[in-house]
């Protein structure tokens, strides 16, 4: 036994030393960086400049549990169609939703700037159609899209994933032990399908709450998210201990949510995989 | 509990799968409180009709009638009859207990009488201190009490059980199987029983339904069934049989494997074509000279309670169970009572069957398709050493 934990350990060994130098590392660098000021001396004054951007981490939450929301109303009903239909359709819709995963997200948000702007593709069309150009640019609502149109693939494919397992033979004795469309989902998918749900959540809302470019270019520099504000301060005013300071905060914010929302799926998880 | 009443009928069923007919024009009726098994192979249609039953399935042709009323269209869920499946389907994130109370809360039952009806239920299927056990942590045969007793507390009319028992190992098998038969009598529910195992469709059911190729090839008590086979195909599956082509004389006389029987079977016309059933422990072994029939033993394995011995007749091989021994090779004869031949009329599965060449259809193909593999390997070896003769040649012409 005691040969086998040390070969365990040689062959893990170059894993840890990639964790070490490419996680462990950079995250002690941010947490440095956090404390100190522009010469480099321990300060807490990134900490107290933190409260001037309250407002900032509300919106950023808000928006992103808004689309978490969102993809997940949207995903739900999609992956349970998909899980049901024959093994090629299934392989079609998955081609399907992973098509834009394929393409930079970068291209994909410029598409979506030049449909939405106010000279943008839809505005042309409604004004050929004499109606006045609408304000899509630049609102929430259109960030908020743009993180459900970019990060939903994430909250579809772990769904699918759990629901494509649940024995079809289950399904059918829940409706032989008399359980209409509605109890059936209530009783018996809901809760198995619970661990994707979760590591969707987990998938869109980390993401997005985090994103910079999205709220950037659909947000027409009029929205401001924490992701914007950390690059702000790192590109532009070149204050690294600053932008530290945010990701820090920002980064324990999302391990405080993933630890809430294992907590709260703890129980259901256990006996899943039968 | 009415064994007159008809429970269950289904009227010229017809399915189609992809073009493909898995139920041909079926007929069948159930009558309350009988143990029914469906009998066939794999892809027979006896699943197919329990789901049809079920509510799963619609037919394409025909009608379903329960207490004589018409079923088609009534979803799975609001009919009264329950199912185990072949692979239990329990609720993974339910217990034992929440498992078998499911039926019960869906229909909005008071919980008192849950709790009640849910204990009582684990009772039966001795399961009482498993109430609260995750249904995961059951082996395969308290897992299959779960199953049973999650579909009876709902006391259906009909139970029905797709192949329940052909997960377990052989010894349980038949512990559950003596267990299903007495849940049955003493609940008065009427089972209807799928299984590919003609043993447990024979020592269980007071009906057994014979199935091929989505068609019905005989309903009848399990002795009527096995001694009275309808056809070739029922004959075969149904216990072993040698299945000989044969001649009705008259009335009483068959004549076959070139010698004239005496035998009980009568109402053929003068001459008609026939096929005899022998069933394999209805042959003694004798002496050559004092046998009806003569031929050479090819085989014999032993097999405890008897020798299963080969007998060549002619190019026909015959099986036989017997305690007597016989070695390969010897020359034995064959003596037949007449109340062991049984007479059928000539069907379509006339000649496919009874013959103990091989003991599997599959067998046979295999043999058969090895056979025109090592031919065509023959010729490859054949046609490689040419071609090396012809290289030869060149170079040596260089």
């Amino acid at each position: 036994m005691k040969n086998r934990t040390f070969l365990r350990r040689i062959i893990g060994a170059p894993y840890v030393l990639w964790a070490a130098i490419f996680i462990v590392i950079p995250l002690l660098i941010v947490v440095y960086y956090s404390f100190t000021g522009p010469d480099g001396s321990f300060t807490l004054d990134n900490m107290k400049n933190l409260s001037d951007y309250g407002q900032i981490f509300k919106i950023s939450i808000l928006y992103s549990i808004a689309a978490t929301v969102i993809s997940l109303i949207l995903a739900y009903p999609f992956a349970y169609v998909m899980s049901r239909k024959k093994e090629k359709t299934q392989q079609i819709m998955m081609v399907l939703v992973m098509l834009p995963m394929w393409m930079s997200l970068l291209i994909l948000t410029y598409s979506w700037m030049n449909i939405l702007e106010r000279q943008g593709i839809i505005n042309t069309l409604l004004g050929k159609l004499g109606h006045a150009p609408l304000n899509l640019i630049g609102t929430p609502a259109a960030v908020i899209f743009g993180m459900v149109y970019n990060y939903i693939p994430y909250m579809i494919l772990p769904i699918y994933s759990v629901m494509s397992k649940i024995d079809p033979s289950v399904l059918e004795a829940a409706e032989d032990l008399g359980s209409g469309s509605f109890s059936k989902l209530y009783r018996v998918i809901l809760p198995l399908s619970m661990p994707g749900v979760v590591s969707g959540i987990t998938m869109v809302f980390v993401p997005s709450v985090s994103t910079f470019y999205i709220s950037q270019k659909l947000g027409d520099g009029k929205i401001l998210l924490v992701g914007d504000v950390i690059e702000r301060q790192i590109q532009a005013q070149n204050n690294y201990n600053m932008g530290a300071a945010l990701s820090l905060v920002l980064m324990v914010l999302i391990v405080l949510s993933l630890a809430l929302m294992k907590l709260f799926a703890g129980e259901s998880d256990e006996n899943l995989y039968v | 509990m009415n064994h007159e009443k008809n429970i269950i009928e289904l009227k010229n069923i017809t399915v189609r799968f992809d073009g493909e007919t898995v139920l041909d024009n079926l007929n069948l009726t159930i009558r309350d409180g009988e143990f029914v098994t469906l009998l066939g192979s794999s892809g027979c249609g006896k699943t197919t009709t329990l789901r049809i039953i079920a509510g799963f399935l619609e037919p394409d042709e025909g009608e379903v009638f329960f207490d004589s009323k018409n079923m088609n269209g009534v979803p799975a869920h609001k009919r009264e009859v329950n199912t185990i499946f072949q692979r239990y389907a329990l609720f993974p994130h339910y217990n034992v207990y929440d498992n078998v109370a499911y039926g019960l809360k869906v229909r909005h039952v008071p919980k008192d009488e849950i709790r009640e009806r849910v204990m009582e239920m684990l009772r039966l299927v001795n399961l009482e201190g498993f109430a609260k056990r995750s249904v995961a942590k059951l082996s395969g045969g308290q897992q299959q009490r779960v199953a049973i007793a999650r579909a009876l507390v709902l006391k259906p009319k009909v139970l029905l059980l797709d192949e329940p028992l052909s997960a377990l190992d052989a010894k349980l098998r038949k512990d559950m199987q003596v267990e299903l038969r007495n849940i049955q009598q003493a609940t008065g529910i009427t089972f209807i029983f799928v299984t590919h195992d003609q043993e447990e469709a024979l020592s269980m059911s007071d009906t057994v339904v014979v199935m091929n190729e989505g068609r019905v090839q005989q309903i009848g008590a399990p002795e009527d069934i096995y001694n009275e086979p309808q056809n070739a195909f029922v004959a075969d599956f149904i216990g072993e049989s040698n299945i000989l082509d044969g001649i009705m004389k008259e009335d009483f006389t068959a004549q076959f494997s070139g010698h004239t029987f005496r035998c009980v079977d009568r109402g053929f016309a003068p001459g008609e074509a026939v096929d005899i059933v022998v069933r394999p422990e209805d042959v003694d072994i004798v002496k050559p000279e004092d046998g009806m029939l003569k031929g050479t033993v090819t085989s014999v394995t032993f097999l405890g309670v008897h020798y299963e011995i080969i007998v060549d007749i002619g190019g026909f091989k015959w099986m036989i169970q017997t305690t007597d021994y016989a070695g390969v090779g010897e020359t034995v004869g064959l003596s037949i009572d007449p109340d062991a031949i049984h007479v059928m009329k000539k069907s379509k599965y006339s000649g496919l069957y009874g013959d103990y060449s091989t003991f599997s259809d599959e067998m046979e193909e295999m043999n058969q398709m090895s056979e025109e593999l090592a031919e065509e390997y023959a010729e490859e070896l054949a046609a490689e050493r040419t071609e090396e003769a012809g290289d030869g040649a060149e170079e040596a012409g260089k």
